[in-house]
């Protein structure tokens, strides 16, 4: 008895100890060590971390080259992921107040870590000039911006757009409709018209007009912006209902029926790829600045034209920053940090590194740096931009807290539907359920 | 243990019983410490990263946190939402399908191989070798994709499927094949067992088969009556490790459906939707809610098997 008395006592000794150590995980880390201006003589090692391809990581190589060029004594140590993977290892990081000194952000998660005084307020750095601000559009910073905290610059701006595959089209032997006019009505009847169409690729796979797009959440948004109605209001609850929902599901409904979409089976199991960059579909809608990654992806020639509108010409767009660099409030060397971050925001030669890959650049000298011939991918993007700049009407849409999550439900909701194993109307309903608990 | 009998057979007969139980009382309470000692490190890797991880994660479950700021206190209410959500429910089948049919499934093979690799035949050291190899990698990240790219649309199933006559299309993207995909990964992993029941079978006296031979027994009289009830400790064993090792998959229904647990939620194994629930969405209260249910649940079943093993167990040696 006496053994086992001694060795519980040492146990739950240990076990309180242990406890405390981690129990001091939620308080807020240490503000960041104020308004330090940079020593460039000084040796300092910042970690980089950003979500993409190999493409990505490469270009990002070549960035920190030049920046290293006239920073010799910084050593930026990077890593990458994917973007399913690099959310949890950041959230996991923030856990521990070891985020990286600049990481690649979104505006969907940029509300659940600022909200906590995960990130470090730029506000000094922009007003100190480290992070010089002044060819930026007020508005595009201004969606970085939380409780008057500058949390996140914006790297870049996209919009959506919708994307062609020429040698599909033109096997399909159908025409688009006129892409400044069309509606959501008319992109129907085009899938409509090219799953009959009965074209087969080498393969022997079907060939159709393109995929089930009720299953993108931002595509949602913007028909309800073109709607007129404001997806997230400003106090940070959903401006829309479950008749919104179920009639943007239902525009789908007969294609979906009639199996004129996609089949979502083959679209599963080509992951990470889809039906529209392995050549078997016509058109996909994304963001403007996937042009390169389709490209490269399906080594065809991609054509960027405009969205379809609920009205006629009326496409009600949105710059939505296509992503934002920010700093973990734990991070050691403000300062560095922020001379790393305005050197990527502004630099010509990131401007000519990147290109339009991580969207339209916001910083006036890197869009300038792009001598972009208007063939390349660059100058389509660009291009496009300009095309649609009239028809940007609408400010960005800010996500609520657990954007994040519920995109993600809306994305496998979606697939239930696709599979027919759910009904749009249950489909609301078990989204708007687990939005209320996300959203909390 | 010599010095003590040395001490008894040189001291003198008067030396008092106490002294000497004193000196043995010391010695016994300096193995004991040189003990604890040796266990020191073992003891404190795992207080501090099983036992306090767990009773933390016991805590948590009773609380709402999302990894940035304090858990805050919130009672029985994870729990009670577990009931109401279906996509818990949808991973308590998913997981309840993969050990019911896959365990058996396995446990089946790797008995079935075992008896065959019992007899001597050449090669069987190579033989033992191959079919133990799969246990050794199939849990592995590798062996995941490597699985995916066999079962994918035009993959080598697909291919070989065509051939004998089967519809066109593989295994991943539809929602009622997944799941046997993934049980069929499991199984192939049967070498583990296999060996086990090897070990289990040369433990049987030959004698017992051939008396009854010499009874008139047949081989599969002789399988139900000798080989089944010799090998039941065995077999108690097995059945036990890989109940609670199936309900732990993760690595390759991950892998496969690409964290997803799809599609159409057909892989959404139960510590797959943890993870989802825990670092994907940070609701670590409800995760660890999870985590302790499944703890409950598997304690609960593998309580249930001992006591049945009381009745179909048969250890030898002993009077039943």
């Amino acid at each position: 008895m006496k053994k086992f008395r001694f060795a519980l006592v040492g146990m739950v000794a240990v076990v309180a100890l242990s406890l405390s150590a981690c129990s001091g995980g939620g308080s807020s880390g240490s503000a960041a060590s104020g308004q330090a201006t940079f020593n460039p003589n000084e040796k300092v090692t910042l970690n980089m971390t950003w979500w993409g391809n190999a493409d990505r990581a490469s270009r990002y190589a070549e960035a920190i080259k030049a920046f290293n060029v006239k920073y010799p004594n910084v050593t930026v140590q990077t890593s990458f992921a994917a973007w399913a993977d690099y959310w949890p290892a950041r959230s996991t990081e923030a856990a521990s107040h070891s985020l990286p000194d600049v990481m690649q952000f979104d505006l969907s998660y940029i509300r659940e870590y600022s909200q906590n005084g995960q990130l470090l307020d730029l506000q000094s750095y922009v007003d100190n000039h480290t992070i010089d601000l002044s060819t930026f559009d007020p508005n595009l910073v201004k969606s970085g911006s939380l409780s008057g905290k500058q949390v996140g610059i914006p790297t870049s701006t996209n919009t959506l757009a919708m994307f062609i595959n020429e040698p599909v089209l033109k096997q399909l032997g159908i025409s688009l409709p006129d892409t400044s006019t069309y509606t959501w009505a008319d992109y129907n009847t085009f899938l409509a018209k090219a799953a009959a169409a009965g074209a087969k690729s080498s393969d022997g796979h079907q060939l159709y007009g393109g995929n089930d797009y009720t299953g993108t959440f931002w595509f949602f948004i913007q028909w309800l912006l073109q709607k007129g109605i404001t997806p997230f209001k400003d106090d940070g609850t959903l401006g829309f209902t479950k008749s919104d929902v179920v009639d943007f599901l239902n525009l789908t409904g007969n294609l979906r029926s009639a199996k004129q979409l996609y089949p979502i089976d083959r679209q599963v199991a080509l992951t990470p790829k889809d039906g529209f960059t392995t050549n078997e579909a016509a058109s996909e809608m994304s963001w403007d600045n996937f042009l390169a990654q389709f490209s490269t992806d399906s080594g065809s020639t991609i054509k960027i034209v405009p969205l379809p509108s609920v009205d006629t010409g009326k496409k009600d767009l949105f710059y939505k920053p296509s992503m934002l660099l920010a700093s973990g409030a734990n991070t050691k060397h403000a300062a560095a940090a922020a001379t790393l971050i305005n050197f990527l925001l502004n630099d010509p030669q990131v401007g000519s590194i990147f290109g339009t890959s991580k969207g339209v650049p916001a910083a006036k000298a890197q869009r300038d740096a792009i001598k972009a011939d208007p063939s390349s991918i660059d100058g389509q993007v660009i291009a496009y931009e300009e095309q649609v700049a009239k028809q940007v009407t609408k400010p960005t849409p800010l996500p609520v807290k657990g954007f994040g999550t519920i995109e993600a439900k809306w994305l496998s909701l979606a697939q239930d539907l696709d599979y027919g194993k759910t009904t749009p109307s249950d489909l609301a309903d078990q989204w708007f359920a687990e939005a209320a608990i996300d959203m909390k | 243990m010599m010095t003590t009998h040395l001490e008894r057979s040189a001291g003198p007969a008067v030396r008092s019983s106490s002294s000497s139980a004193t000196v043995r009382r010391r010695r016994k309470r300096a193995e004991l410490l040189a003990g604890y000692g040796f266990l020191t490190p073992w003891l404190l890797g795992f207080v501090l990263l099983t036992l306090g991880p767990m009773i933390a994660s016991l805590y948590l479950a009773f609380t709402d946190y999302n990894l940035f700021s304090n858990p805050t206190w919130a009672g029985l209410a994870n729990f009670t939402r577990l009931f109401h959500d279906p996509d818990y429910i949808q991973s308590w089948k998913v997981t309840a399908g993969y050990v019911l049919i896959g365990t058996p499934l396995k446990l089946a093979a790797a008995l079935v191989v075992a008896m065959l690799l019992n007899a001597k035949r050449r090669g069987q050291g190579f033989y033992r070798s191959a079919f133990y190899a799969p246990s050794l990698i199939g849990a592995s990240v590798s062996v995941a994709i490597v699985w995916k790219a066999m079962f994918i649309d035009g993959g080598i199933v697909d291919q070989v499927g065509q051939f004998f006559g089967a519809a066109p299309g593989g295994w991943v993207g539809n929602p009622s094949k997944t799941l046997p995909m993934l049980i069929l990964l499991t199984v192939w992993q049967f070498g583990a067992p296999m060996v086990i029941f090897l070990a289990g079978l040369k433990q049987i006296p030959r004698e017992l088969y051939e008396a009854a031979s010499i009874d008139g027994a047949g081989p599969l009289r002789k399988f139900r009556s000798i080989t089944v009830p010799m090998l039941s400790p065995v077999l108690f064993f097995n059945l036990l490790l890989e109940t609670i090792h199936a309900f732990q998959i993760f690595a390759s229904a991950f892998i496969i459906s690409n964290g997803t647990g799809g599609p159409a939620r057909s892989t959404l194994f139960y510590t797959l939707y943890l993870y989802q629930r825990g670092f994907v969405s940070f609701q670590m209260g409800y995760a660890a809610a999870m985590a302790w249910v499944l703890v409950l649940v598997v304690g609960v079943i593998t309580a249930i098997l001992f006591r049945s093993s009381r009745t179909w167990v048969h250890y030898s040696g002993e009077m039943r």
